[in-house]
């Protein structure tokens, strides 16, 4: 029953965490959603009995990329352009 | 609507259907398909291969290839974007 | 690029041997236990990452030098396929499980069903070929891209 509870709120706060980084105008706080959703997707993989699969998301997806996408906003502007 | 959108529309309710049946006919959740493969694998990794982790056996010994390609990947992306980046770097 | 304030600086010092161990476990015992060379290397990558945030481009590039982990790479590339070659010569096919069952090194035939640090062939020389070349890979992106920014802000000021 709490597997189950836990399998269907997990997802909500993925596709959530998600959106909001959508949705944000200041990138680096978007980015931050982006890594809380890359964490939380690990969670799910390790729920889901993969663990190989959850140690490479954490790994690459909650800190790499986020790396990578703190340095590219460093380089550039900080906050999105209304067109 | 124009006819743009006319098309927009159609191809869209045609990739819906398409998603829609295909996730019918899906088994469901926490039962995987079963065939002769797994449980070959998962009688003989041990004897055969002395690993007891099955995932890792099958990626670097009965499917040696795929991780040969995987490396091969990798290796293309690492040398793209040094050879993007250093070429500014003066 | 200055890099961070001391309070982060000292975190990142007392977390990075952990992270260390932590993915070196993950790469050696990937034939026992959930991981592999792929995942270890990611998680050791992770941690250089954390130094090359917490200090400056600069001072990474006193103790790593880009030329070293381009010959990293391409030697855990080269080891892996001469891994592979070697299946040939002494087993049967391409990328064939020569060392198990020798009692040589990694060659331990496991006993009653439980495999141990010393049983899986090739598979743990693979792993450590795959890891070194996952570590120098990952990072090197990280870095080349960390110095370019540096780099790019002294041009400006």
């Amino acid at each position: 029953m709490f597997l189950e509870a836990i399998h269907i709120i997990l997802p909500v706060f993925i596709i959530l965490a998600a959106i909001i980084a959508i949705l944000l105008k200041d990138l680096l706080a978007s980015v931050i959603a982006l890594a809380a959703m890359s964490l939380l997707l690990s969670l799910e993989f390790f729920i889901l009995h993969a663990p190989d699969v959850a140690i490479a998301e954490a790994a690459v997806g909650a800190c790499l990329t986020t790396a990578i996408f703190i340095l590219a906003i460093k380089a550039t502007k900080r906050n999105e352009e209304e067109v | 609507m124009n006819k743009r959108d006319l098309l927009a529309y159609s191809f869209l309710t045609v990739f819906a259907v398409f998603t829609i049946f295909s996730m019918l006919s899906m088994h469901s959740f926490g039962v995987p398909d079963e065939n002769a493969m797994d449980q070959y694998i998962i009688d003989n990794t041990v004897e055969e291969t002395g690993a007891s982790n099955g995932v890792t056996a099958v990626v670097f010994d009965y499917r040696g290839f795929d991780t040969l390609g995987e490396a091969t990947v990798l290796f293309t992306a690492v040398a793209g974007v040094i050879l993007v980046f250093r070429r500014l770097k003066k | 690029m200055k890099g961070m304030s001391l309070i982060v600086r000292t975190i990142a010092n007392i977390s990075f041997p952990f992270i260390l161990i932590y993915g070196f476990y993950i790469i050696a015992h990937g034939h026992l236990t959930p991981g592999g060379g792929f995942q270890g290397g990611a998680v050791v990558a992770s941690g250089l990452v954390l130094m090359l945030i917490a200090y400056n481009a600069e001072w990474i590039s006193q103790r790593i030098k880009e030329s070293h982990l381009s010959i990293f790479e391409s030697l855990g590339a080269l080891s892996f396929v001469l891994l592979a070659f070697l299946g040939i010569i002494f087993g049967t096919a391409f990328f064939s499980n020569f060392l198990v069952g020798t009692e040589s090194l990694f060659g331990g035939i496991p006993l009653d069903g439980a495999a141990n640090i010393n049983t899986g062939g090739i598979i743990p020389l693979m792993n450590f070929a795959v890891g070194l070349k996952v570590i120098a890979g990952l990072f090197a992106i990280v870095y080349v891209m960390a110095h370019f920014i540096s780099k790019k802000e002294g041009k400006i000021a």
